[in-house]
This record gives structure tokens, C-alpha cells and sequence, in this order.
């Protein structure tokens, strides 16, 4: 060791080093950082307001998530209230109502991905296989009609349209020779109908992205299939569609992420009692037993895992995304 | 007539003081100036502040002109504080105020005796027992008149913390049949399960509207709940109180009505109405509009619903279907012979006010409190303001013929000028018979002439290991109830297979706890 | 191969007209340069060619069909466009393959030709990436490769070059002249840089405003132009243009302009045209700095000299008219910076009429072949 002293600096005297290299970088670093907001403030100023909205009205409520492991007094407020660690999600996974809610939330869910995802993208490319501008522009309007639509209206609709006695869906029925059936009470329909009622309000509206996707496809693409001799088929299957593919598989991460955001007002709106067997998803178990029940805590444990389930899922769609077809959220 | 035993004079006077001598006192005494001051409050104006959300309007107005009389008589200003006025949803607003943690000297408004009897023992809000003994003779002598109330206003810990509003008057909902039918085929008035029967098969078949077409609805409702209030022809209950589904008592023990032998028999033969067509195939979905709908399109035939707005079809559908006949009748016998009208108003309201830990002039709000139960502030808080809204006519209010008339109906105007809304307040129901039409009054009438009301469960304040308890099983058990209950009538179950496995289900989800917590906390509250 | 034959060809956007009746004959395995400036019409008379445009009037065809109503699929045209219009979500490979792909090719038949040209163009070690992964002048390879696959009778390029940096466009340049020599098939080849134009055509086709201005070989644009467009257009950098006045010399006639006498060649129409006003065109290559027997001296003022390397741009003005010279260098510059004038002989000089800004004199107009 001895000789390898007069060798070489020691160990100490390197670490020393080191650090003090260490240490001016970081002043270094620390200095051009300053320069920098000195030179580029103004920008950092535009972004304070967007900053201040995240911190405001997402980051500070995560703060509320607490409660999902406390049991949670409002007025003794969230910090005033005691800790109770994992009680509450044992009680939600002891409960066949929850399971089966869970259950229901990720049939409806995968139903609804499965349909009334293709559904806006289908319209989009029939709109845009439409030459008369008049005619494609009153039949996009009517069809981004009921999004305007709230969901009431929407609910009331769907009731009436399928009502026994007065619904056209029954009427049609009995010109058919078929006897009406009370399709809202039936635990069997109640999925296609919410699901069906969904992509009639939703899909023109969704279509609109679609529409742009297509409008931003490089006109000479299509030309150049039109001189290679591809019919208006081929165009749409061999150009359009996998030109608006990165869009359509960004809309797919982001549905995934929105997978078990079921659009519960609907569902309260639409189902019974005799129909909670297919239709109570976490979001209306929420309702029931957490809001209307007053028993925040216990929604909160509910939404948390819901949350938790829906992160995991658009996480594992990007990283397949990202590898499969190198499109990607981030 | 002997509800009126309440007076300024205080306890002394009013034991003493026959109800003559009291309207004698007050129209005699109801000079200006001096009835101007006899109610006064405070000689400086004082300003409460007040958080007061309700459906028609989330918060409390100055200008009301029942605020501004108010103000005259007892020199006290309430000032609006409401927290949510913009969500219509009362549990929000409440939420909100009590997360902000800073709360105003009054609390009032719409269902607020679930919180105020939760945090009121966390403090949130003072008990009200003592300071309504010492200032306030008019709310003691109702609670001293209606003791079951005070056990139902009460919290787990024994106190009050609110002044409730008191509705007045009995009947809610009654039975409606359509008489002009009977007539047209000949039929009595049911009297009996059996005789209902037949006249809901004779709707069904015998085409009483004469379209020559079987296209009547024996019964319908516009809220599919009501259906299962037709268990009583058997004996069996739906609810205990005007909440639906909610426990009844049954000989001082609280029990649940879908778990009891009238209920499965009950749901039984509803089922087979059901399933025979003579109740409306649709009556899960059909809404609010089935009444409005059926009845103007002449295919209802019998239902059960509020007495004054149901009677009114007489009158706006005579032109439509001419010899419209909608008559109240009584509820048929059931089949042990008795006869019960379950639903009926409540007597009290979870709405009304309370007065806050911040309140810092306890005494003048009690007494402020006081005074709406005093007879001035209970002719102002049904009527509205004298000689603007109403006049006395031999000592009793009377509306004024612009109130009568107008195009709003009587208790919307109310609103607007700040009467019957849910402040703690003893309604008065001749408020209501005024405006009440001829039909309706005669269906009334003839109601009262029958003992047909039974107890009502005023609900219990549940400690805090009784209310985890509560929480932790009941939504569920209720999913569950509701669930097989509907099951039952659509005919996709079978309640006489499947009642065993139902009442093992009840009791694996914890209806044996939740029955528990819930006697235990109904013997502290109504035994004492 | 066949050739293409446009007779009287319009096209019209509702009441406007951008193309006013072309007539052009392009003989099989030529390559027609159709060159202009923007809004030329040069475009969209491909476009018509190629049948992605509709004809508004005339007779379009290919062989010796007519091509008016028939499916661009059904010319056997094939077209190389400006942004390529290459398939992103297609390897190299498969976006050669589309167009037979399209026309049920025979597998077997596409691997073989898709590999034949790749090993044309040098694309064979790609033909598995995707066009984001490859350079300016590889996705324009591949733009090629998709034409030359079909094996179609002609070849219409738009603009093929103009993405690509000044370099890469010499290159490609070289290469689609080697491209045409290799195999031979009937090429249009629409562009806005003369540059290309020369180096590539066998004949160009100058057009101004939806009309053929001159119609010739390069070299016959170059020394013949018919008027003062073209004279300006071809030729890098371009003709000097002046106004002048018609004088009668002791040899003939002579222009004046700025105080200077510049000697004219000897045409007929200048005999007696003592006082007409013409404009008189020079290039700057036959610009001499060197005095020569017979030449005039023209003097000038230097400006600024832009040195090329073995060339120098010169430019200097006549009085207040800037006039570009081109000098070799011989290595150095200096000599340059003491230049005073210009000397060019009058058979150089070419003579505009004033107003029309036709030639003068024998140039040959341009004829169809």
C-alpha cells in the first residue's frame, strides 16, 4: 500500500477530488439553471397558470385520498381523523356485491372497448367516402346531435324507445310475429342497450378525431394509390386506415386509461334492482353505498382502487403500444 | 283545534288560558305599536348569520318579506351564509359547510337532522335541551304536548340539536279508483282483497273505457315503490315511515318489513297480478309521467297516491275524457280484515335548524327560534305577512284572493316570500285545506272518519360503533332485498322456492347485526 | 414504349382556365422536361397525363389510345410525387410492392421484382426499414423503385427532387438520367429548376401561364431562345437584359445603351431600324474580359465579384444596368478586380424585339419533333 502511495494520489485525496469536482459542477449547473430562468423567464411565466391549475385541482385533492385509510369524520377533518390502514378495502373485497361490481364494471367495460371503439372510427371513414358536401355535413351534424344531449334526456329516451308498450323496439318486434319484451328488467339486455345507447350519443362526436386524423393523411398517398390502380376499398384499408393508426391507438391508450370510468349516471338512470346483476359497476356501488350512504371513506377506498386498476391498464397499453406499433402516450 | 294551545304568555298563562281566550288575547293585543314590541328580541338589531339550503332555493333571502316582518318583531337579522348554493344536492352543501369547519350562528334547511345528530355530539353544534326549557315556552310546550317526538329528534347522546319543522295534518297518499268505470260495468267499490281482485280482472277484460280495445292498466303508480305498499292486503308492511323501504315497529321491536311472513305473502300474489296483467307491465320504468299520461289517456284504473294533486284530475281532465271520475276510496280489508292506510304525513321532518358551537348569542337564538312557534311567527311562517298575504277573518288566516287565484299554485308563492320553507315550524294545515279542491277534501274526510293510521318509526340516532355496524352491512342487505323483491314480481324468481335461501342470505350479510344496533338504539331513544 | 401525345389540352376550374389548349408530341423513350415557373401549368398537365386531373377539352394519348376517360389504374402510367407519398406504416419492401400487390401480382412474381429493383437502385440492404428510417435520397429511391416496378409505359415524375438538399439533388439527378438510359420507357418530368431541366431532358418544354413557350433541346434553348422568358429562364445564371436603341455602324447596325456602342449581328430585321428600341440579351459567358478581333468593348463598372473556384461571377453594371459577366480565373482573382469592361461578339448577341419580346432575326422557333 505504502508504494502505492507515492504512486498515485490517495484514496482520500481522490474522493476529495471528487467531490469538490462534484460540487463545482453542481455550482456550474446551479449557475446556468440561474442564467437560464434569467433568459427564458417570460416563458416560464406562461406556464405558471397550468402549473397552478395541476397543483390546484389534481395534485392538492390527492391529499383527500387519505381518507380511503382513515375513518373519516368530516367534521373532524381529514388530518383530525384516525388512521385504520386496510380496513376499509377488506371490507370492500368481502362483500359479493363489490366483487360482482367489479366484475360487471370490466364485462361492460371490454363490451364497450370492443363495439363502441371501432364505432367513431367506422363513421369517420363513412363520412369521409362522402362526396356531396351538403349531404356530409347534415349527416355529421345529426349524428353529433345527442352528445349535446344530457344524459336525463338521454336515459328518457332510451326508456321510451324501449318500452313494451309504446317503445319502437317492441313495435318492430310485433310486426315481426315477436312477442314485446320489457327489455329494462331483463338482466340480459341491459348490457347491449347501455352499451348500444352509448355508442349512438357518443360515437358521432368521438368520430370527429377521426375526421381530422383522415384530413391530415397526405393527399398524394391517395393519388398515388389511385395511379397504382387501388380501388376506393383498397384506399380506405390500404391508406386511410393505417395512416390514422397512430391516432387511433393514442385514443386506444386513453380509452384503456377511461376503461372502468363506466358512464354511471346512465346507469343509474337505466337500471333496476331486478338489473344490478348486470349492471351494478363500481362507480354505482360507489353511489349507493358510499354517497348516498354518507360514507366517504369507503368510496374513496373503492375509487382509489379503481383508479389504481385503470393506471395499471393504460401502463401495460402503452408499454404493449410502444413496442407493437412504437406509438405511445409519452 | 287543540293544537293552537300555544301563546306569548309563556308556560303560566298557558295551562291556564283556554284556546278562546288565547285568539281573544292575541286579536286584541294585535294592536300597532304594542304588538310590534311584545315579541322583540333584542332592542339593538342583531345579525345571525345562517346556512340554509333546501330544493327550492340554496339559501336564505333578506328580502324575503316573512324575513323582513320577522326582522320587525323581533329585531333579529338573519344573513345568508349558505356553503353550496351552487349544487342542488343538500348532503353537498352540508358536506362542504362542515369541511370549511367554520360555521355560521344558524344551520338549517333541508334533512338536516342526520348531521346535526352525528357531530353534534363531536360538538359541532349546541344541545338545544336546556336553553329551550329556560327561553323557549312555545317549542317546550309542543315537545311537552308530543313527547314520541322529542325521543325522535334526539341523538344517540339524549340531546336535541335541532328545532324541526312540524308538518300538520294526517293523510298523505290514499287509494283512487275510477269510479265512472265501476258505474260503466256495474261494479261496487272493492272493499275486500277479494272484491279488488275481481274488479282489476273486470278492468282488465270488460273494455271499461269502451275503446274495444283491452288496452287498461288496472293498477299503475308513478313510483314503482308504491307497488309494494300493496303487501298490506296481506297483512305484510313495505316501510315503517315515509321513507321507503325503511323498519317498522312491531309491538315496541324494530324489525324490517322484507323480512316477515305478511311480505313474502304479500309478494306473492302481487307477482301473480303481475303476471295476470293487471298491473301496469311497465310500472318500473314508466316515472313520474305514468299518472299524468294514464289518467289523460283514460287507460288507469286504480292507484295510490297523493290525495290533493291526484283529486285535481277531476277537474283538468273533464273535457279530455268526458265523465272523468277519480275517487278516493278506502284501502280495501285485508285478508285477516283489517284496513290501514300505511303511508301518512310524518310528523316530523329531518328538516329544520340548529345552532352552531360558533353562535355566540346561544340565548337570542333560541328564543329567535322561540318565536316561530309563537302564534304570530306560526301565521307568518304558514301564511306569509298579514294583510299582504292573508287577512284574519273571525281570528283565523285567510288568504287574500290575489294569493287564491294567481296561476302559481299557493305553496310555490309561499316559497317566494320566504313561508313554508324548512324552518324549524309548526305547520299549520289549514293552510293547506284552503287551497285543497272539493274531491280530495271529501276523500280527506272520509279517510278521517276511519282509524286507519298506524304508528309511524320516526327513526333512530345510531352512537358511532351502532352506525359502523349500520354501514358496514345495510347497503348491501338492501341491494340484496331489492334485487330478489323485483325478481319476484317480473317472475324471474320464485318467492316461495327461494324464501329460505333468502332469509339465510339476510342473515349471512349481517341483518341479525343491523336489527340489533337498531332496537338497541331505538330502546335508548324511545324508552327513557 | 409509347409515346404521348397532348392536342390541344385545356383545363378548366370552373370559369377560371389554367391551361389554354397544349398541343405536345413526346416520342417513345424520350424525356420531355416540362420546366416554368410556379402556376405554369406544368403540374396540372401531368396531372392530366396521369389522370389524376380530368381533361376539361382536347385529346390526351398514350400509344395510341386515347386516355381522356380511362382510369388512371388503366393508363399504365406510373408517377414519382414531390413528398414521395411513400407508405409510413409499409417497409421499403412492401411500399415497392404496393402497386402489384394492388394488381394481384403472383407473390413470387413481386419478390423477384421488387428485388430486381432494388438491386437497380441500391436499396436491397433496406428493404426491410420503414421510410421514417431512411434519408431524403433513399425515400426518393424507393419513390422510384414503386414506379419502375409496374414496368409501365410511362413515367411521370412532379417535382421528385425538389425536398432534397442541393447535393443530393445532383446525385439523384445523375441517377434518373441513368435510370432513363438503363431502361428506356417514356418519361415527363415536371420541374421548376432549369438546373434539372438541362441536365436531364431530351427536350424541354418551357411554359408560362398554361402556355408552351418554346419547345426545343437544351442546347437549342439555350442558344436559340424565342423570346426574352425563355432567355431568362434557361441558362445559369441567367441572360443579361438591357434596353437599347437601334443605330446604323460603319459595319452594321449597333445598339446603344448607357453611352455604350455595342456592335449588332447583321439581320434583316435590324437593316433599317435606325432608332427602334430593342432589348438586347447577352450571356455571361460570352461576356469576354479578353479583347478579341471583331468584338465590341463594352465598359463597365465592377461591383462585386462572386468567385466559383476555375469561374467568377462578375457583377458590374452598364451606367445604371447590372450586368453579370463570367470569367475563368485561372487560379487567381486579382486580375479580376482590375476589369473595366466587356467585350462580345456580335454574332453572341441576341436582339428582343421591345414590345413583344420575340427574337429577332434566324433563331428557329421551337418545332415539334
Amino acid at each position: 500500500m505504502s508504494q502505492q502511495e507515492h504512486i498515485g494520489p490517495s484514496t482520500e485525496e481522490l474522493v476529495v477530488e471528487a467531490r469538490e469536482a462534484l460540487r463545482d459542477r453542481t455550482r456550474r449547473r446551479a449557475a446556468r439553471l440561474g442564467d437560464h430562468f434569467k433568459r427564458e423567464w417570460q416563458i416560464y411565466v406562461l406556464l405558471l397558470p397550468t402549473i397552478l391549475w395541476f397543483a390546484l385541482f389534481l395534485y392538492k385533492p390527492m391529499y383527500g385520498l387519505q381518507i380511503a385509510f382513515k375513518d373519516y369524520s368530516i367534521f373532524r377533518g381529514i388530518d383530525g381523523s384516525p388512521w385504520i390502514g386496510f380496513e376499509h378495502f377488506r371490507t370492500l373485497f368481502e362483500n359479493d356485491q363489490f366483487l360482482r361490481a367489479i366484475r360487471n364494471t370490466v364485462i361492460i367495460s371490454f363490451f364497450t372497448l370492443l363495439f363502441g371503439f371501432p364505432a367513431p372510427i367506422i363513421l369517420a371513414l363513412m363520412f369521409n367516402e362522402i362526396l356531396n358536401q351538403t349531404y356530409k355535413r347534415a349527416a355529421q351534424t345529426i349524428v353529433y346531435l345527442p352528445h349535446f344531449i344530457s344524459t336525463v334526456i338521454i336515459a328518457g329516451i332510451v326508456i321510451t324507445a324501449f318500452s313494451p308498450s309504446a317503445g319502437i323496439v317492441n313495435t318492430v318486434l310485433e310486426w315481426l310475429g315477436m312477442d314485446p319484451v320489457y327489455f329494462l328488467t331483463k338482466p340480459e339486455w341491459f348490457r347491449p342497450i347501455f352499451i348500444g345507447s352509448g355508442i349512438w350519443q357518443e360515437a358521432g362526436f368521438q368520430s370527429i378525431v377521426y375526421l381530422a386524423a383522415i384530413a391530415g393523411v397526405n393527399p398524394s398517398l391517395y393519388e398515388s394509390a389511385v395511379v397504382d390502380g387501388a380501388s376506393r376499398w383498397q384506399m380506405v384499408w390500404k391508406v386511410t386506415l393505417p395512416s390514422i393508426l397512430p391516432t387511433i391507438i393514442i385514443m386506444l391508450i386513453i380509452r384503456i386509461g377511461n376503461l372502468l370510468e363506466v358512464g354511471f349516471e346512465l346507469i343509474i338512470l337505466l337500471y333496476q334492482p331486478a338489473t344490478y346483476e348486470t349492471a351494478d359497476v363500481i362507480n354505482t356501488f360507489i353511489y349507493r353505498q358510499g354517497l348516498q350512504q354518507g360514507q366517504y371513506d369507503l368510496a374513496a377506498a373503492a375509487g382509489l382502487f379503481n383508479a389504481v386498476v385503470a393506471f395499471v391498464l393504460v401502463m401495460t397499453a402503452n408499454t404493449i403500444s410502444k413496442r407493437v406499433s412504437r406509438t405511445s402516450l409519452w | 283545534m287543540t293544537r293552537k294551545n300555544t301563546t306569548r304568555f309563556g308556560r303560566e298563562t298557558m295551562r291556564k288560558s283556554t284556546l278562546s281566550a288565547a285568539f281573544l288575547a292575541t286579536t286584541m293585543l294585535a294592536q300597532p305599536g304594542f304588538a310590534d314590541e311584545h315579541l322583540r328580541i333584542v332592542e339593538e338589531p342583531l345579525e345571525l348569520t345562517v346556512h340554509f339550503h333546501w330544493p327550492r332555493n340554496q339559501g336564505y333571502e333578506e328580502d324575503y318579506p316573512v324575513e323582513q316582518a320577522a326582522r320587525e318583531m323581533t329585531g333579529i337579522h338573519l344573513k345568508d351564509a349558505t356553503a353550496g348554493r351552487n349544487t342542488p344536492d343538500h348532503n353537498e352543501a352540508m358536506n362542504l359547510l362542515l369541511a370549511q369547519g367554520d360555521l355560521p350562528d344558524i344551520v338549517g334547511g333541508n334533512r338536516i337532522k342526520d348531521p346535526v345528530n352525528q357531530y353534534g355530539p363531536e360538538g359541532a353544534f349546541l344541545p338545544l335541551g336546556d336553553l329551550i326549557a329556560e327561553h323557549a315556552p312555545n317549542i317546550q310546550a309542543v315537545l311537552d304536548a308530543k313527547p314520541e317526538l322529542r325521543d325522535a329528534m334526539a341523538s344517540w347522546d339524549g340531546n336535541i340539536y335541532y328545532v324541526p319543522y312540524l308538518p300538520d295534518g294526517e293523510f298523505g297518499r290514499a287509494w283512487f279508483v275510477r269510479q265512472d268505470w265501476l258505474d260503466a260495468l256495474g261494479l261496487e267499490r272493492p272493499d275486500t282483497v277479494e272484491d279488488l281482485y275481481q274488479v282489476l280482472v273486470a278492468f282488465r277484460d270488460q273494455d271499461p273505457n269502451g275503446n274495444g280495445e283491452q288496452d287498461e292498466i288496472p293498477i299503475f303508480l308513478r313510483h314503482w315503490e308504491e307497488l309494494i305498499r300493496f303487501v298490506t292486503l296481506w297483512d305484510g308492511r313495505s316501510t315503517g315511515s315515509d321513507t321507503y323501504h325503511d323498519f317498522y315497529v312491531d309491538n315496541g321491536e324494530v324489525k324490517h318489513p322484507y323480512a316477515t311472513e305478511g311480505y313474502r305473502e304479500g309478494i306473492k300474489n302481487i307477482a301473480k297480478w303481475y303476471e295476470e296483467g293487471l298491473i301496469d307491465p311497465e310500472v318500473f320504468t314508466r316515472g313520474t309521467s305514468a299518472r299524468e299520461y294514464l289518467l289523460s289517456e283514460n287507460l288507469g284504473g286504480i292507484t295510490h297516491d297523493w290525495f290533493a294533486s291526484t283529486a285535481g284530475y277531476n277537474e283538468s281532465l273533464q273535457e279530455k275524457v268526458p265523465g272523468f271520475d277519480f275517487a278516493p276510496m278506502l284501502p280495501p280489508e285485508s285478508i285477516s280484515g283489517t284496513r290501514i292506510e300505511e303511508h301518512r304525513r310524518t310528523p316530523l321532518k329531518p328538516d329544520g335548524w340548529a345552532i352552531s358551537y360558533a353562535n355566540e348569542n346561544p340565548v337570542e337564538t333560541i328564543k329567535y327560534f322561540d318565536f316561530w312557534f309563537t302564534e304570530e311567527g306560526r301565521r307568518l311562517s304558514n301564511f306569509g305577512v298579514e294583510g299582504e298575504h292573508y287577512e284574519l277573518v273571525d281570528g283565523e288566516p285567510v288568504f287574500t284572493d290575489a294569493v287564491l287565484t294567481a296561476d302559481q299554485p299557493v305553496n310555490s308563492q309561499m316559497w317566494e316570500i320566504g313561508a313554508g320553507i324548512p324552518r324549524g315550524y309548526y305547520m299549520d294545515y289549514a293552510y293547506e285545506l284552503q287551497w285543497t279542491s272539493d274531491a280530495a277534501r271529501e276523500g280527506i274526510e272520509l279517510y278521517e272518519q276511519n282509524d286507519l293510521l298506524i304508528d309511524q318509526f320516526l327513526g333512530v340516532s345510531l352512537n358511532e360503533e351502532e352506525q359502523a355496524v349500520y354501514d358496514r352491512y345495510w347497503p348491501s342487505i338492501q341491494t340484496y332485498m331489492l334485487e330478489r323483491q323485483q325478481a319476484w314480481i317480473l317472475g324471474t324468481g320464485d318467492i316461495e322456492a327461494d324464501w329460505d335461501e333468502y332469509m339465510a342470505q339476510l342473515d349471512k350479510r349481517g341483518l341479525s347485526d343491523v336489527l340489533e344496533v337498531m332496537n338497541s338504539a331505538y330502546e335508548r331513544q324511545y324508552d327513557s | 414504349m409509347s409515346g404521348v401525345s397532348l392536342e390541344r389540352i385545356v383545363k378548366r376550374y370552373g370559369a377560371l382556365e389554367v391551361v389554354h389548349g397544349i398541343d405536345l408530341e413526346i416520342a417513345p423513350k424520350e424525356f420531355v422536361v416540362l420546366v416554368g415557373p410556379s402556376g405554369c401549368g406544368k403540374s396540372t398537365t401531368l396531372r392530366m397525363i396521369a389522370g389524376l386531373e380530368e381533361i376539361s377539352g382536347g385529346t390526351c394519348r398514350i400509344g395510341d389510345r386515347v386516355v381522356n376517360r380511362v382510369a388512371p389504374k388503366d393508363r399504365d402510367v406510373a408517377m414519382v410525387f414531390q413528398n414521395y407519398a411513400l407508405y409510413p406504416h409499409l417497409s421499403v419492401a412492401d411500399n415497392i410492392a404496393f402497386g402489384l400487390r394492388i394488381r394481384r401480382t403472383p407473390k413470387a412474381e413481386i419478390a423477384s421484382s421488387v428485388e430486381e429493383v432494388a438491386g437497380i437502385l441500391g436499396l436491397t440492404p433496406y428493404l426491410d426499414r420503414r421510410p421514417a428510417d431512411l434519408s431524403g435520397g433513399q425515400r426518393q429511391r424507393v419513390a422510384m423503385g414503386r414506379a419502375i416496378v409496374r414496368h409501365p409505359e410511362v413515367f411521370l415524375f412532379d417535382e421528385p427532387l425538389s425536398n432534397l438538399d442541393a447535393k443530393l439533388r445532383t446525385q439523384m439527378r445523375a441517377e434518373i438520367k441513368r435510370l432513363h438510359k438503363r431502361l428506356g420507357v417514356t418519361s415527363v418530368y415536371v420541374t421548376h429548376d432549369q438546373v434539372e431541366a438541362m441536365t436531364l431532358a431530351d427536350r424541354i418544354v418551357v411554359m408560362r401561364d398554361g402556355r408552351i413557350e418554346q419547345i426545343g433541346t437544351p442546347m437549342e434553348l439555350f442558344n436559340d431562345p424565342v423570346n426574352t422568358f425563355v432567355a431568362g429562364f434557361i441558362g445559369s445564371p441567367p441572360m443579361n437584359q438591357f434596353e437599347a436603341v437601334v443605330e446604323a455602324g460603319e459595319r452594321g447596325p449597333v445598339a446603344v445603351a448607357n453611352g455604350a456602342r455595342i456592335a449588332l449581328p447583321a439581320l434583316e430585321s435590324l437593316r433599317h431600324a435606325q432608332g427602334r428600341k430593342v432589348i438586347i440579351g447577352i450571356r455571361p459567358e460570352h461576356a469576354s474580359i479578353e479583347p478579341m478581333p471583331g468584338a465590341s468593348t463594352v465598359p463597365v463598372e465592377l461591383d462585386l465579384i462572386e468567385t466559383l473556384g476555375s469561374e467568377a461571377l462578375l457583377h458590374s453594371s452598364i451606367g445604371e444596368v447590372p450586368f453579370v459577366i463570367k470569367a475563368e480565373t485561372g487560379g487567381d482573382t486579382a486580375h479580376l478586380a482590375r476589369v473595366e469592361a466587356f467585350h462580345v461578339a456580335p454574332e453572341r448577341i441576341k436582339v428582343f424585339d421591345h414590345d413583344t419580346g420575340r427574337v429577332l432575326g434566324a433563331a428557329r422557333m421551337g418545332v415539334a419533333a
